[in-house]
């Protein structure tokens, strides 16, 4: 549904968007996480045709953006942090303003998505009266009037209270169920990337360090979340007996190679010890996100000289 | 789809309160003049003019004149600056608002997103100039008779006409300060594509004239007067001319409306490489 070959964006010495090359399969809830600055803006604006790139091929849905953008954006739907309107009209004049850019939308077709985002009777009220959960309702609405295929999602959460956040991360779901959207998700919320994306692209200083599947994110190694009777005798006799290579917070261990959980357990039961808990640890990708951005904070001082850590 | 993109421009245009402040400031104002002339040495002046050249003052001082007499500072003074406000507005107020990107994310080309707004503009000009022409007249008529009319602008204009062919030419003079208009809001309008604030945007377009006004003025450019802005202004005062100069009036229509379409087209190339970002 997008495609990114090598993409650069150089503004002036600056170089914000280094050699991207990124692939959103059709179906996905596809993820851009980064710190600000990272490059993820400039991005979506080159998805969009609004940022011209330095280099490389875009394409979305199949078109390229560059040649045929009133081809590629004809199913497209977008959303900004603080989407911005005309405040001095009502929210219905301006989703006709707005859908009109793309296709004649008729008023049946308005009114449909203005209930569909729960809009409803403050439709035809100025959008200057509108709370800011109202205005990302309205902002949905513009996004979903030309029956996109493609939803691209820059900070959509932006501004809103917690009971506003919830409820978007829930419209996303709804959307990737109900009408089978592809959708591109920017946010500095990890929980909320956590909670809707099926992969992500992790770009620092423009760019991508990571790519992968959420699952990927999670795994953690070698390290092994264990509870048994005494901790401190538990992994001296693992670490004498060879098994494991280390152990931190008294609560993981490392395995060596080659040794998985059962044999752990085996070693443990046969000195005699009960073995509460035992489990692979899982990484919460805030940690994962942290720890990639430390090293690749590091990586990405000399970015075109060094190799970037995807899977 | 045009139709309705400058249907919607105009909604967008006509739908906010500042493009009303134009309007606003020249009903002020020519209130303001009308009392001026009604109640000072302004119409005694005028009278003694006419009797001076042998007609009777009675006969034209009417509405038609004062009308012109009022339109003259409103034309070099008000409304420069009330076209280059909105045109200013036009696309730098967009960007700066962030709608721009909200309307660029669709499938519309930039340069069909220029030409409605430009089109709106230039109908925002028309507006303007219709109800700054019809309120100068309708407000000049409660106070004066429906009479002969009287123009005069010094090297210019000095002439006097039946009531009848005063309004055929002031209704006419009205395009032509049409054109003038749309001529400082283009000038606007492509300071505004750049990447730049609506203000600096207008500042820069009046900055522009006011340079060409001072050049004019200054004895070594009268070789040049022809590349100046100001002279070509001058158009809808020389209509009422006797005879009239039209071969004059042809150029400089020409000259205004080849500076409207370059206006148009450098804010257009502009845009068209620019990079639109939050």
């Amino acid at each position: 549904m997008i495609e990114l070959e090598n993409v650069s964006k150089q503004f002036g010495a600056q170089l914000a968007v280094d050699r991207l090359s990124v692939q959103v399969p059709a179906g996905e809830i596809y993820g851009l996480l980064g710190r600000n600055g990272a490059g993820k803006s400039t991005a979506i604006g080159m998805m969009l045709g609004q940022v011209w790139p330095t280099s490389g091929n875009l394409r979305v849905c199949g078109h390229c953006v560059l040649s045929e953008r009133h081809l590629a954006l004809r199913k497209v739907g977008a959303i900004f942090e603080s989407p911005a309107f005309y405040d001095y009209l009502s929210g219905y004049r301006n989703l006709q303003i707005l859908s009109a850019y793309t296709a004649r939308t008729d008023a049946r077709r308005i009114r449909e998505v203005v209930d569909w985002v729960g809009l409803g009777s403050r439709a035809h009220s100025k959008v200057r009266t509108y709370s800011h959960g109202m205005r990302a309702r309205l902002a949905l609405a513009q996004a979903l009037l030309p029956n996109p295929e493609l939803l691209i999602l820059d900070e959509p959460s932006d501004g809103l209270d917690p009971e506003g956040i919830h409820e978007m991360r829930l419209t996303i779901l709804r959307l990737h169920r109900e009408l089978g959207l592809t959708i591109l998700l920017s946010s500095h919320l990890l929980n909320e990337v956590e909670q809707l994306c099926t992969r992500i692209c992790v770009l620092n200083q423009g760019a991508k360090i990571f790519e992968g599947n959420l699952a990927e994110t999670r795994r953690n190694g070698k390290w092994v979340r264990l509870k048994t009777t005494d901790w401190d005798q538990a992994t001296r006799q693992l670490a004498e007996q060879g098994l494991i290579s280390t152990h931190r917070e008294r609560r993981l261990v490392a395995l060596a190679d080659g040794v998985d959980i059962p044999r752990i357990v085996r070693a443990l039961v046969a000195s005699g010890m009960e073995v509460h808990e035992i489990t692979p640890e899982e990484e919460s990708l805030e940690t994962f996100y942290l720890n990639l951005m430390d090293r690749g904070g590091a990586a990405s001082t000399h970015p075109t000289s060094s190799p970037s850590p995807s899977s | 789809m045009f139709c309705q993109h400058l249907t919607n421009e105009l909604w967008k245009l006509f739908g906010k309160k500042r493009t009303y402040i134009g309007f606003g400031a020249f009903l002020l104002a020519q209130n303001a003049m009308l009392l001026a002339f009604r109640f000072t040495r302004w119409k005694s002046d005028l009278e003694r003019m006419l009797d001076g050249n042998g007609y009777l003052a009675q006969d034209y001082v009417s509405s038609l004149t004062v009308a012109v007499i009022m339109l003259i500072p409103q034309v070099i003074l008000l409304l420069p600056l009330y076209t280059a406000l909105v045109g200013g507005d036009l696309v730098a107020k967009e960007a700066e608002d962030g709608t721009l990107r909200m309307i660029l994310a669709r499938p519309v080309s930039r340069f069909r997103l220029l030409l409605v707004k430009w089109l709106a503009g230039l109908i925002f000009s028309a507006a303007l100039v219709a109800v700054l022409g019809g309120t100068a007249l309708l407000f000049a008529s409660f106070w004066f008779p429906w009479k002969g009319m009287f123009v005069f602008a010094p090297g210019m204009v000095f002439n006097v006409l039946s009531a009848g062919d005063g309004l055929r030419l002031y209704i006419c003079s009205q395009l032509f300060i049409t054109v003038n208009a749309s001529i400082i809001l283009a000038l606007a309008f492509m300071f505004s594509c750049f990447n730049m604030k609506p203000a600096a945007a207008t500042i820069l377009a009046l900055s522009y004239l006011f340079v060409n006004l001072v050049m004019e003025g200054i004895p070594f450019f009268e070789r040049f007067q022809d590349f100046l802005l100001p002279h070509h202004f001058r158009m809808w005062l020389l209509i009422y001319s006797q005879p009239t100069p039209w071969a004059r009036i042809a150029e400089s229509f020409c000259v205004l409306v080849a500076f409207n379409l370059t206006a148009f087209l450098i804010g257009a190339a502009a845009f068209q490489v620019r990079d639109i970002k939050s």
